[in-house]
């Protein structure tokens, strides 16, 4: 396999053909922040949070989801860049309850970010119940910030199940099950790959939420 | 740590989950001594998936029913009175050496177990070679791939998968027969359902709609019970048009005369009439296997356990070795063991007729090869199997004293009240386990045994990976690992027989068992130790100490003694019990995604709330011929037994088939089966008995209807 020349913020990086921008940012030792992205789920795209800059391409583009090719320039870092990741992240935060996602606090910190610049959290998201409706796990969607790597862990990337799906659009889109059944009902087998990447702490282990629970 | 948790971990232990042979590793996260998240780890063999039981089937280790103390009956009819370790195995096996001196050491049987280490089985079998002087021993794999192992020995010389997991996605064909892969083995069965997304061709032989079948490119739904035919009707019509790998039969392959004088009747017509499923289906079956790239078979018990449980397997492995779909990667045979450690037990010689690392007990040189390992003299009489030994009880020159390390009998035996009535007759009964079981009843003497979560030692999946386990907890009250319970017994027996050296039962601990077993089998675990275990992925063969071990079996030979595979007759018979006037039905058993065999286990955790009771699967023709409606309770009636059940009407099971799950020991399927075994392997017929199903209340089921 021959590889090909990508420089990343001026570095030469000799990459696989079919890799992604991320992959080869990573070997170039630069820190991207991906929210939605995970290896093997497949999921890639969604969160804009990976943007970077590509010379001659008009636009940012997501590193997880956009393939190398040769002689690509790439840059990682830049104020336009940081601009757009900051509001990515105060978007998310001001819809979402991010409290249990350990990566958001520390870009958000980062970034210096302030979701209050965008006026009152949305309060749609965040007042979803959690809901327990199975003996292995819950769902407290209002941790979720539609990464979807839930449902591709259910259906394309790992189980073949395709329990999950998506419901509404824009502010009211939001992750559920098929027609909103409970999980039982659905065509769950409960294999918990879905809480495996879920980077939220939305998908807790029933266990789990009952000792945060007790430690209340 | 970059988690989402609701909760920090007093500590995150990486492990191998304890359920079947996947092998998935896990990461234990844990509070307050409890497990509250499973996480799987991102390498092989699961690659960041789990399945329901694994990561949230693991509430038996806490449960009330764990074993805390050393019991002992001190005379039959008593109760089972606390003891100390010291009493318990000093009657335990002052008891077996009485017995051993009054009946003979074939009287005593030692029955291993597939749940615990490589360590631990090999020190079973040492107990039962070394210390009492008999090859009595065996394990589980006698109820499930016995069939296979007898098959894949005498043919390829080798009874392991052929391919890996990590091979799944190189097969272009992938035959599964025999196995509820997605609910079985759920992480392989993701990958194989991936794969034909992928675009894989998957065929899927199997009389249920089980999940493999609802994605499969071709599905053949044959008659339970006639595998043989079809799979020796694919082969012969891929001969008679010239579609096998000539070249491959002729360079790597012998035996072929005599297997094709014995399909010469198993046309695709004839293959029609007997399994039922359609000439063309079958023809399109044989071409997309043969024409393949690379085509991987994977089987379970569907296979194995019937009386032609061997014959099944045998036609499987003469399809691959005739079309050359074998030593190649993404192409070869692949039975899908069961327990987490049912490879290793194996391996460890736990089995009558071998040592470990599969040498025979019927050669001399290997028999004096262990004598002179163990300081003990080795016996010339076979050992017998473990089926066997339990229709012996109460016979002249039978059984009388059973050391059971993990097994069920009672659950897991076929036809129940006979195990039973053998049971009462026994003079003496060690059970060794983590949790009372049906069996316990019957004990005169109880040891305690820690778990998986509570030792150091390796298992060994499906694919031949040796993996380590850790301690994550103590072990409850005076539970100890069985590995320190079964050299403290060897070394006792050992002296009240003067059988083996004593000495030779001194383990500073796992590690030391290990390096024991590897020095005397080189060429499969030589290279393998513990220490590299902890840095590396490792599995067998694995002669030295650079090799990261075979993928790949068959690559240039087979492991028998002419290096060639052996072509052999896979002739096919019928049933032992066909269904007739009173017993209309056929009976298959098996497994559902929630529980784990006898229900020790899983219904002793979360699982339990998941899939609450019994339910049997009846076809919609024959619940309306019957008169059973979904959801009620429905007797299932055997010539040996009969039990209650709630109907699940569904054409998950064909026509004329009733599926009943394993798992609910007072519900036990196995009071219908039949004690009827496959004469190579031994196996019992656990997927065919006649039945009849009879509404629990006729005339609230008239009405209903």
């Amino acid at each position: 396999m021959n590889l090909i020349p990508v420089v990343v913020n001026g570095l030469l990086v000799w990459a696989e053909p079919g890799a992604t921008v991320l992959n080869v940012a990573q070997k170039a030792g630069a820190g991207i922040p991906t929210l939605c992205h995970h290896e093997r789920t497949g999921t890639k795209g969604h969160c804009r949070l990976c943007l970077v800059e590509i010379a001659g391409r008009p636009r940012p583009e997501p590193a997880c989801a956009t393939t190398v090719e040769s002689g690509m320039v790439v840059n990682t870092e830049s104020e336009e860049l940081t601009d757009l990741r900051r509001t990515v992240l105060e978007l998310v935060a001001l819809e979402t309850n991010v409290e249990h996602d350990v990566k958001m606090a520390s870009w958000l910190e980062e970034y210096r970010a302030d979701p209050g610049r965008w006026g009152d959290p949305l309060s749609g998201r965040r007042e979803r119940e959690p809901i327990r409706d199975n003996a292995f796990f819950v769902r407290e969607y209002d941790k979720c910030y539609n990464c979807r790597r839930c449902l591709d862990a259910c259906g394309e990337g790992i189980q073949g199940v395709w329990a999950l799906s998506f419901t509404g659009r824009v502010a009211e889109a939001a992750v559920t099950t098929v027609f909103d059944l409970p999980l039982t009902e659905s065509g769950c087998v409960f294999c918990g790959n879905c809480v495996q990447v879920c980077p939220t702490g939305a998908l807790v282990p029933l266990e789990e939420a009952l000792l945060a629970e007790e430690a209340r | 740590m970059n988690r989402p948790l609701h909760v920090q971990p007093d500590r995150v232990v990486s492990t191998v989950c304890p359920y079947c042979g996947v092998g998935c590793r896990v990461d234990l996260y844990i509070k307050n001594e409890k497990i509250y998240r499973v996480m799987a780890q991102e390498g092989p063999p699961n690659y960041g998936a789990l399945c329901v039981k694994g990561r949230f089937g693991l509430g038996f280790l806490h449960h009330p029913d764990r074993l805390t103390a050393p019991l002992i009956r001190r005379e039959k009819g008593g109760e089972l009175e606390p003891a100390t370790w010291d009493e318990a195995l000093s009657f335990a096996t002052e008891r077996l050496a009485q017995i051993a001196r009054e009946h003979g050491p074939d009287a005593l049987y030692f029955v291993s177990s597939a749940k615990a280490s490589n360590e631990e089985n090999y020190l079973m079998q040492k107990l039962a070679r070394a210390a009492a002087g008999t090859h009595n021993v065996d394990h589980c794999a006698r109820l499930c791939h016995s069939s296979s192992t007898a098959a894949l020995s005498r043919s390829l010389g080798s009874a392991a998968m052929s391919n890996t997991i990590e091979e799944i996605p190189l097969s272009d064909v992938i035959l599964v027969t025999g196995s509820n892969t997605v609910e079985t083995h759920p992480v392989i069965g993701a990958m194989i359902k991936k794969a034909a997304r992928n675009g894989a061709y998957l065929i899927v032989v199997d009389p249920r709609r089980v999940g493999l079948a609802e994605v499969a490119d071709l599905w053949l739904r044959l008659r339970p019970g006639t595998d043989p035919v079809l799979f020796g009707a694919m082969a012969r019509y891929l001969i008679e048009t010239g579609r096998h790998d000539r070249r491959f039969v002729n360079r790597r392959a012998e035996g072929f005369d005599a297997w094709w004088e014995s399909v010469k009747e198993y046309t695709l017509e004839h293959a029609e009439s007997v399994t039922g499923v359609p000439a063309a289906k079958i023809r399109e079956a044989a071409e997309r296997y043969a024409a393949a790239g690379a085509a991987a078979t994977y089987w379970a018990m569907g296979m194995t356990q019937h009386n032609h449980g061997t014959e099944n397997v045998q036609a499987l492995v003469n399809l691959a070795v005739l079309t050359g779909q074998l030593g190649k990667p993404g192409a070869g045979l692949n039975p899908l063991r069961g327990q987490n450690n049912v490879q290793g037990a194996g391996d460890m010689g736990a089995l009558p007729n071998v040592y470990p690392g599969y040498q025979p007990t019927a050669s001399a040189e290997v028999r004096q090869r262990w004598a002179d390992t163990w300081g003990a003299p080795q016996p010339e009489t076979p050992g017998v199997t473990m089926t066997q030994a339990f229709e012996s009880i109460g016979r002249p020159g039978g059984i009388h004293a059973v050391y059971l390390m993990g097994e069920d009998p009672i659950t897991s035996e076929p036809y129940q009240e006979h195990v039973r009535a053998a049971l009462e007759k026994l003079d003496f009964l060690i059970v060794q386990d983590i949790l009372k079981n049906e069996t316990f009843p019957y004990a005169d003497v109880v040891l305690p045994a820690a778990s998986f979560a509570e030792k150091h030692g390796t298992f060994t999946n499906t694919d031949r990976r040796v993996q380590l386990i850790q301690p994550v907890f103590d072990p409850p009250g005076e539970a100890r690992p069985d590995w320190w319970i079964l050299a403290e017994a060897g070394r006792r027996l050992s002296l009240l027989t003067g059988q083996s050296n004593p000495d030779t039962w001194e383990y500073s601990g796992p590690d030391a068992i290990w390096d024991e077993l590897r020095r005397n089998i080189p060429e499969m675990f030589g290279g393998i130790d513990h220490a590299r275990l902890a840095r590396e992925d490792l599995r067998w063969p694995c002669p030295s100490k650079t090799s990261p071990g075979v993928s790949v079996l068959f690559t240039d030979r087979f492991y028998t003694d002419t290096g060639r595979a052996k072509l052999m007759p896979a002739p096919w018979r019928p049933p032992a019990e066909q269904p007739g006037d009173d017993y209309p039905l056929v009976l298959s058993t098996g497994r559902v995604l929630y529980h784990w065999h006898g229900g020790v286990l899983s219904r002793r955790s979360a699982l339990s709330k998941a899939y609450p009771e019994m339910k049997v699967e009846v076809n919609p023709a024959d619940a309306e011929r019957y008169h059973i409606a979904d959801g009620k309770p429905v007797m299932v009636i055997s010539r040996r037994g009969s039990i209650q059940a709630t109907a699940w009407v569904t054409d998950r099971a064909p026509e004329g088939v009733v599926f009943a799950p394993i798992h609910f020991a007072e519900q036990s399927a196995n009071r219908l089966t039949k004690n009827t075994y496959d004469p190579t392997s031994k196996i019992p017929e656990y997927k065919f008995a006649a039945v009849r199903l009879e509404p629990l209340d006729p005339a609230e089921a008239a009405a209903e209807i």
